[in-house]
């Protein structure tokens, strides 16, 4: 398992122009990012030619990266999830879903527990169960699966306007929850 | 609702995901120049990168990465030869590109930079002496593509402006800003680029060297005529000068 130290290194001999470093940072965490945008944009094909302009682009940002502000995979996964919204957002702006089952998308997953996040993803499991149930579950297919506002208002059959108020709600509970 | 209310909600949906592409686009150009805007999302990326948990890895196809490195190489060789081509002497491009982001990493708090107007510019080498200096800055189209390369002299205090791969949408013009200690923190118009097939020379008499040398550049996309309000309103692009090694 490679260590947070060791992929910073990696990122660190990258900014120097270190391809092959850079191709380690890429196997070491490339299937964690690939499963995030997977998942948003979903097909295998898009979603790969999708992981290459990410990583160009992490490759560009490198001199950004600031330790302390938020991990490395983080900052990665960050820069992976807002090119697959900006992506979706631009290809599908209308609800065009499939009627997908929520239980199955939402699944548990692992990949990131070793980023030392189990912590605060505690906390933020209790804030979000502190929610009711089809707040928080927008909240999640927003987040997780990158359904658009039109989406969710489909899926809950209640106007774009309500989800609006819905998720402003539940975000001022979160973060109030959160206290940060 | 207040304004603060307003910017909180803006930058949670943002890292939501929910906004709409125009909304989207909007944010993003408007973290570079309103700090409380750029904060508000790190904050909610704080929050909410938790759920990331809730990715599964999955492998993507071998050989994927041969194409990342032909790009990554690719495009360090075309910024060396547009550098080049127009900059004579500067061939080591786009390694000193990336020397700069070593030094900022290291040297100077990076949050400073994401939260400045328009991104600091400073020299690769603080102790140099400023006389006879050549700098260069890339100016990159959403921070991936080199857009206009600007070298200083600082000796006539002559900055000049190539376009790489600059384009300007029908009614819009570029316009060149400058942030120095003894402006203040607004940024001041240096003019238009009306032109921009063609190199853009502006005389920066006014500047004392030293101070031209720690100064803030920007270059923002504007309505025809320039900026309708004397500051930055569209979106803006970026450059870090470098020294260039005489």
């Amino acid at each position: 398992m490679t260590s947070t130290r060791d992929l910073e290194n990696l990122l660190r001999q990258s900014i120097e122009g270190n391809t092959d470093a850079f191709e380690q940072l890429y196997n070491a965490t490339s299937a964690k990012l690939f499963g995030i945008v997977l998942r948003i944009l979903r097909n295998r094909a898009e979603s790969e030619d999708a992981l290459q302009d990410i990583y160009v682009r992490i490759w560009q940002k490198a001199g950004d990266f600031e330790p302390g502000r938020a991990s490395i995979i983080t900052w990665m996964a960050t820069i992976a999830r807002n090119r697959a919204i900006d992506i979706v957002r631009r290809q599908r702006p209308e609800a065009d879903i499939e009627d997908a089952d929520i239980e199955t998308l939402i699944s548990p997953g692992s990949a990131f527990d070793q980023m030392a996040v189990a912590d605060e993803m505690r906390q933020l499991d209790h804030c979000l169960n502190d929610l009711e149930d089809d707040r928080q579950q927008i909240v999640k297919l927003a987040y997780i699966e990158g359904w658009s506002r039109a989406e969710l208002a489909e899926r809950f059959a209640q106007p774009v306007g309500t989800i609006k108020t819905w998720l402003h709600r539940s975000l001022r509970q979160l973060k109030e929850c959160l206290g940060t | 609702m207040t304004d603060r209310d307003d910017i909180d909600m803006l930058a949670a949906e943002y890292v939501l995901g929910t906004l709409e592409p125009a909304q989207r686009q909007s944010v993003e150009t408007r973290r570079s120049h309103e700090p409380e805007l750029d904060r508000a999302i790190s904050d909610w990326e704080a929050r909410l990168s938790p759920l990331n948990t809730h990715y599964d890895a999955v492998a993507p196809s071998r050989d994927l990465f041969a194409g990342i490195r032909a790009r990554i190489e690719g495009a360090a060789q075309a910024t060396r030869q547009a550098a080049s081509q127009h900059v004579p002497g500067v061939v080591e491009f786009a390694k000193l590109k990336r020397r700069l982001a070593v030094w900022r990493a290291g040297a100077l708090g990076a949050a400073a930079i994401a939260a400045s107007l328009i991104v600091v510019v400073l020299s690769g080498d603080l102790n140099s002496p400023v006389q006879n200096g050549q700098f260069v800055a890339v100016f990159h189209r959403d921070d991936t593509q080199p857009a206009f390369v600007m070298s200083v002299d600082l000796e006539t205090r002559e900055v000049t402006i190539r376009p790489v791969e600059a384009t300007v949408p029908e009614g819009k013009t570029y316009q060149l800003w400058i942030v120095t200690e003894e402006t203040g923190p607004k940024p001041k118009s240096l003019g238009l680029l009306e032109n921009i097939a063609n190199p853009t020379t502006k005389q920066l008499g006014g500047f004392d060297p030293a101070m031209l040398r720690n100064a803030t550049f920007g270059i923002s996309l504007e309505p025809e005529g320039g900026s309708p309000t004397g500051q930055p309103t569209g979106p803006a692009i970026h450059g870090r000068l470098i020294s260039v090694a005489q």
